[in-house]
């Protein structure tokens, strides 16, 4: 809650380190009073309210092929981490393969922000309201990371770890997120839920992903991916083995939407309560469910 | 006022002409306050302010903040011991012994960075003993709620307000008329309905702002964005108890107002953190959270209604009870609540009416004008409860409305006539936009549609004798200078007096200048920039200047041809007469005069006309029954009508259409009336919809845009028409009154019909947030 009626930005120093190994190093050397930016539309929004208070900010855009959109037939995505969300809205690769990838950027604030706001930055905020993570999820993320000891690679599915928090130690910095070729014939659905038409945070998000595999018995692999309804963006897993397991039907997505409002823990804040977001995972997910079913069809 | 004697067919009175700021404007090169350079010698304050809703102040030390490099000066309560207010003079500049609600003034610093003063800001100590806060109006208007204003008997009040001391009742209005309990018994059906209205914020885009300068002599200079520079100039002085001739208030453009601009606020401040520094100039500029916590609110409400009717559908009586969260001052919320009182009727004869609207302090935030002034508040229930006894007797909600509703000559809730209106006409005519009647497929399976109808009426709210003037002067080439005090905050009205200047003195509306800025030094008076009485007041004292101005030319010309004025004429800026046809442009005589034959002398001189006009009419009402012979100067009424879908999976309201039809007399420019009819339906659609100040034990929880939400231009309907009746006002310049502030009074209660018209629900109060639908269907069994 803001009670401060005169908010203003505080002092800082601007860090701009010549490489990666650099930047690693003066944000370990700082683990408490340094923090790694790109865009800045959340940082210093927060830094202004008071939420935060760091001694530096450290820009990590421009470092090391960081503003890299990459495509690669046979390995898949790479959006580095200064890569802004109107660029990844515009590539004809996202447009061509990981079409859910730009919906979901392009529900996100207002034209303006998303020429600052950046992919990586959204994931690294690690609100679970984000609007693009839940894409990021069900494409499979991997994350590219720089630390002290040099690059290393994590999945996405295990970033989060509360809101605001994820595994990035003292030191590390997201320089680009990859995503797998995705599955064939894949078709995805984001769902956003804000109070009004345009540039609101999500009360509830639904991603939806899913495509046809025979490997499984009821001919269809599903991924649901939930936002603003726990602590952590939701990818929950029993809606993913329910429907890979029972035949498809309206009743099944009925009962796969059940399992997803079930897995949920929603709160009562400023912008929606735990009763209503809790009844529109489960329809919303009806819906984004239904919607990809019908495409594969 | 007769139609002024101007024949020729270039006036243009009754033209959309483009604006007359449009260029500036568009430009970037209009100046608001906050453009004004100072120099170097600005100084910059800040407030510290409460951070409880109620609370004694126990000590201040301001000490440290003193100390600090930088700081000019600190002040508190204990500087200024007077008080202010516009109809009820309750509040201090900066609190002296309490605090009132989150965000009230306690101390001011002046320093010579804004980074300084938010320093200082950090090192004034205040002790405060916390109170028991008032959170509830209803509550707070019982005898066991804690008194807010032990001194509320001893405030300067104006003589139509009844405030009750020992209470935190600031003003109780009454109706009395009929026998309300005698009639109940006679209606067929009766309807009784709770409803609260939240607080909302007026959110212009331009916050408030107040530079103020005090020389050696104890003159004081205030620049600021201002609705009210005449009322400031009075109220700031006497407050401080100087003679309001020492106070000079200019006021460029505004950038929105909507009524938190009017009366005085934060300008005050600004004035008396610099008396101590004398000689130079203090900047308060408010941030966007300081709007939100501190700026004034529209008032909550929380309204009882109960009305009946007989079997044929006429309205026999109605009970109103009216709530108003009036926050830690009303000093402008009493009469909001007045104006409620007398208008609590709705736009219908009501034969037996009884009403108390309460005016109630709490340690909310202070409650002020916003576009509607009460009028959305009670219309919201009102309209809802008129269509519900329609359903209830069966009857067409617009055949309801038709049957009741004030028609010319109707007898008013407080006894008065209604004049001359075209209220019947605006309801017919947005039955048929809307399709009444006609019931529409939804666009998907998930949706339901429904249509629904509101009425409103609004006078415009001020002291009987709210004054207006003008001065017209004209140029060695002919073109007209126009003076005003009335302010152009986006609505238009610099633009309505230069053509109405124009139409009435005989010249091109191109040939008219507006001087501005609004300076209290040079423009002629003006009570304020509110009530939708600008067309109307204002344009009566432009078209009495321009009348003088047209006399003394005419007198002149008519004098030095030998004819008779009568057979005179000015057209496009030309003198000529029918008789001789003879002809003189204007530039040849309005600053040199004539001369006579011969070498003789001169006559004439540089022309200025002067102009003013006040209401003389206006009665009192009855202290006990409220009933009087008139009580308001005139009723702009008017009908909305929405059809909207809602969305049953997640309880959204998408609006398709919205219609709205108002009488306004005349429109002197039909696009801005238009203009104001659109914008006043998104404002109240947004007030429908999103906005509420979520306030939880006095704190303002929602104090940004981003939990804050107002419409953008994507919620807006594609389809929205607007409509315009004229039925002219007898004392209206060529019939006009106003509409600025009607556009949004009837827009929630269509919402409301529309969404009960669709899917069976009514809500006990705005904003009609999906969540909010969506649980309502659920708790009906509507949806699953």
């Amino acid at each position: 809650m803001i009670l401060d009626t005169h908010p203003a930005l505080p002092e800082f120093e601007y860090i701009r380190p010549a490489n990666l190994a650099e930047a690693s190093d003066f944000l370990a050397q700082h683990p408490d009073t340094a923090r790694p930016f790109l865009g800045g539309t959340d940082v210093f929004v927060r830094m202004r309210d008071g939420f935060m208070k760091p001694e530096f900010l450290v820009d990590v855009k421009n470092l090391d092929g960081t503003n890299e959109l990459r495509f690669d037939s046979r390995t898949g995505l790479t959006v580095g981490a200064a890569v802004n969300m109107n660029r990844v809205i515009a590539s004809p690769d996202v447009q061509a393969h990981y079409p859910l990838l730009a919906e979901a950027c392009r529900s996100v604030a207002s034209y303006q922000l998303r020429t600052r706001a950046t992919i990586v930055g959204n994931l690294c905020n690690a609100s679970p309201a984000g609007d693009t993570i839940g894409a990021c999820l069900v494409f499979g993320g991997v994350l590219h990371l720089h630390g002290v000891s040099g690059p290393r690679q994590e999945p996405l599915s295990g970033f989060f770890r509360g809101p605001g928090k994820t595994t990035l130690k003292p030191g590390d910095i997201v320089t680009a997120i990859h995503f797998p070729i995705p599955p064939n014939g894949c078709v995805g659905k984001y769902i956003k839920l804000g109070r009004n038409q345009l540039s609101d945070l999500s009360i509830v998000g639904v991603t939806a992903l899913g495509h046809k595999d025979s490997t499984c018995s009821s001919g269809y692999r599903f991924r649901l991916a939930l936002a603003s309804v726990a602590p952590v963006p939701l990818m929950p897993a029993e809606v993913e083995t329910y429907l890979a397991n029972n035949p498809l039907t309206p009743d099944a997505i009925n009962e796969a939407a059940r399992l997803a409002s079930q897995a949920c823990s929603p709160i009562d804040d400023v912008r929606g309560g735990a009763r209503y977001r809790r009844q529109m995972v489960r329809n919303l997910s009806v819906k984004a469910l239904t919607e990809v079913w019908k495409k594969l069809d | 006022m007769a139609e002024p004697k101007v024949e020729n067919s270039t006036s243009p009175v009754g033209e959309s002409k483009i604006r007359i700021d449009a260029r500036e404007k568009v430009t970037g090169a209009a100046i608001y306050a906050d453009d004004i350079q100072f120099g170097n010698s600005l100084l910059h304050a800040r407030i510290k302010r409460s951070p409880h809703p109620h609370a004694l102040i126990k000590k201040i030390n301001s000490e440290k903040a003193l100390a600090l490099p930088g700081v000019k000066a600190i002040v508190t309560g204990q500087d200024f011991p007077g008080y202010i207010g516009l109809y009820l003079k309750d509040r201090f500049f900066f609190c002296r012994d309490r605090v009132r609600y989150v965000g009230d003034p306690v101390a001011g610093v002046v320093a010579v960075s804004e980074e300084i003063a938010e320093k200082a800001l950090g090192l004034i100590e205040v002790e405060y003993e916390i109170l028991e806060p008032v959170l509830d109006p209803e509550y707070g208007a019982r005898p066991e709620a804690p008194l807010l204003h032990p001194d509320l008997g001893k405030y300067a009040v104006a003589s139509f307000i009844f405030p009750q001391p020992g209470t935190n009742i600031s003003n109780h209005f009454k109706i009395r008329k009929g026998d309300v309990n005698g009639a109940w018994e006679k209606c067929t059906a009766i309807v009784e309905h709770k409803y609260r209205i939240p607080h909302i914020q007026h959110v212009p885009i331009e916050p408030h702002i107040a530079i103020a300068k005090v020389d050696e002599a104890g003159e004081i200079t205030l620049w600021g964005s201002s609705q009210s520079p005449f009322a400031q100039r009075n109220l700031i002085a006497q407050s401080l108890g100087i003679s309001p001739g020492k106070m000079r208030v200019i006021a460029p453009y505004v950038g929105g107002g909507f009524g938190c601009k009017a009366g005085v606020s934060m300008e005050s401040l600004a004035v008396a953190i610099a008396m101590k520094v004398k000689g130079r100039p203090v900047k308060l500029l408010l941030t966007r959270e300081e709007e939100f916590f501190t700026a004034f609110v529209r008032q909550g409400l929380t309204a009882y209604f109960k009305m009946g009717c007989d079997e044929n559908g006429r309205l026999l009586a109605m009970e109103n009870t009216f709530y108003w969260d009036g926050g830690a001052y009303t000093e402008y919320g009493v009469n909001i609540t007045r104006a409620a009182g007398y208008s609590s009727s709705g736009p219908y004869e009501v034969p037996n009416v009884k009403t108390d609207s309460y005016c109630v302090y709490t340690n909310h935030p202070v409650g002020g004008a916003m576009r509607g002034f009460g009028m959305p508040e009670i219309h919201a229930g009102l309209e809802q409860c008129i269509d519900e006894l329609a359903l209830r007797i069966g009857m067409d909600a617009v055949e309801f409305r038709k049957l009741n509703c004030l028609k010319t000559g109707s007898t008013l809730v407080t006894g008065s006539r209604m004049h001359a209106t075209g209220l019947s006409q605006c309801i017919e005519k947005t039955a048929e936009a809307i399709g009444w009647g006609k019931k529409a497929p939804p666009s998907a399976p998930n949706k339901r549609r429904g249509k629904g109808m509101a009425l409103m009426w609004k006078a415009p709210a001020m002291p009987p004798n709210a004054g207006s003037s003008a001065w017209v002067e004209l140029a060695e080439d002919g073109t007209l200078n126009v003076g005003v005090g009335g302010q152009e905050i986006g609505q238009g009205v610099f633009t309505v007096a230069a053509q109405m200047a124009a139409a009435a003195l005989g010249v091109a509306y191109e040939s008219v200048r507006i001087a501005a800025p609004i300076d209290t030094r040079y423009s002629p008076y003006e009570w304020q920039t509110v009530a939708s009485r600008l067309t109307w007041s204002m344009g009566n004292a432009i078209v009495n200047a321009a009348k003088d101005a047209r006399k003394q030319i005419l007198d002149i010309v008519a004098e030095a041809w030998d004819e008779t004025p009568d057979d005179l004429n000015i057209v496009n800026g030309v003198v000529i007469s029918y008789k001789s046809e003879k002809e003189i442009p204007l530039k040849n005589l309005v600053i040199y005069g004539l001369p006579k034959p011969g070498d003789q002398g001169w006559r004439g001189g540089p022309i200025i006309g002067r102009g003013s006009f006040m209401p003389t009419y206006v009665t009192g009402l009855d202290a006990e029954t409220g009933q009087g012979e008139r009580a308001v100067v005139h009723y702009t009424t008017g009908a909305q009508a929405v059809e909207l879908e809602v969305d049953l999976d997640t309880g959204r309201i998408e609006i398709i259409k919205g219609v709205s039809t108002f009488d306004i007399g005349k429109a002197i420019n039909p696009e801005l009336v238009e203009a104001q009819m659109e914008g006043g339906f998104v404002q109240g659609m947004s007030s429908a919809l999103f906005e509420s100040l979520q306030l939880k034990d006095g704190v303002l929880r929602n104090p940004s845009f981003v939990d804050y939400r107002i419409a953008t231009s994507s919620d807006i309907p594609k389809d929205l028409q607007s409509y315009i009746v004229e039925v002219p006002q007898d004392d209206g310049p060529w019939g006009a009154r106003g509409i600025g502030e009607h556009s949004m009074v009837p827009t929630i209660p269509a919402i409301a019909n529309a969404i009960y018209d669709a899917v069976g629900v009514r809500l006990e109060g705005p904003p009609f947030t999906a969540e909010k639908v969506y649980l309502a269907m659920l708790d009906a069994g509507i949806v699953k």
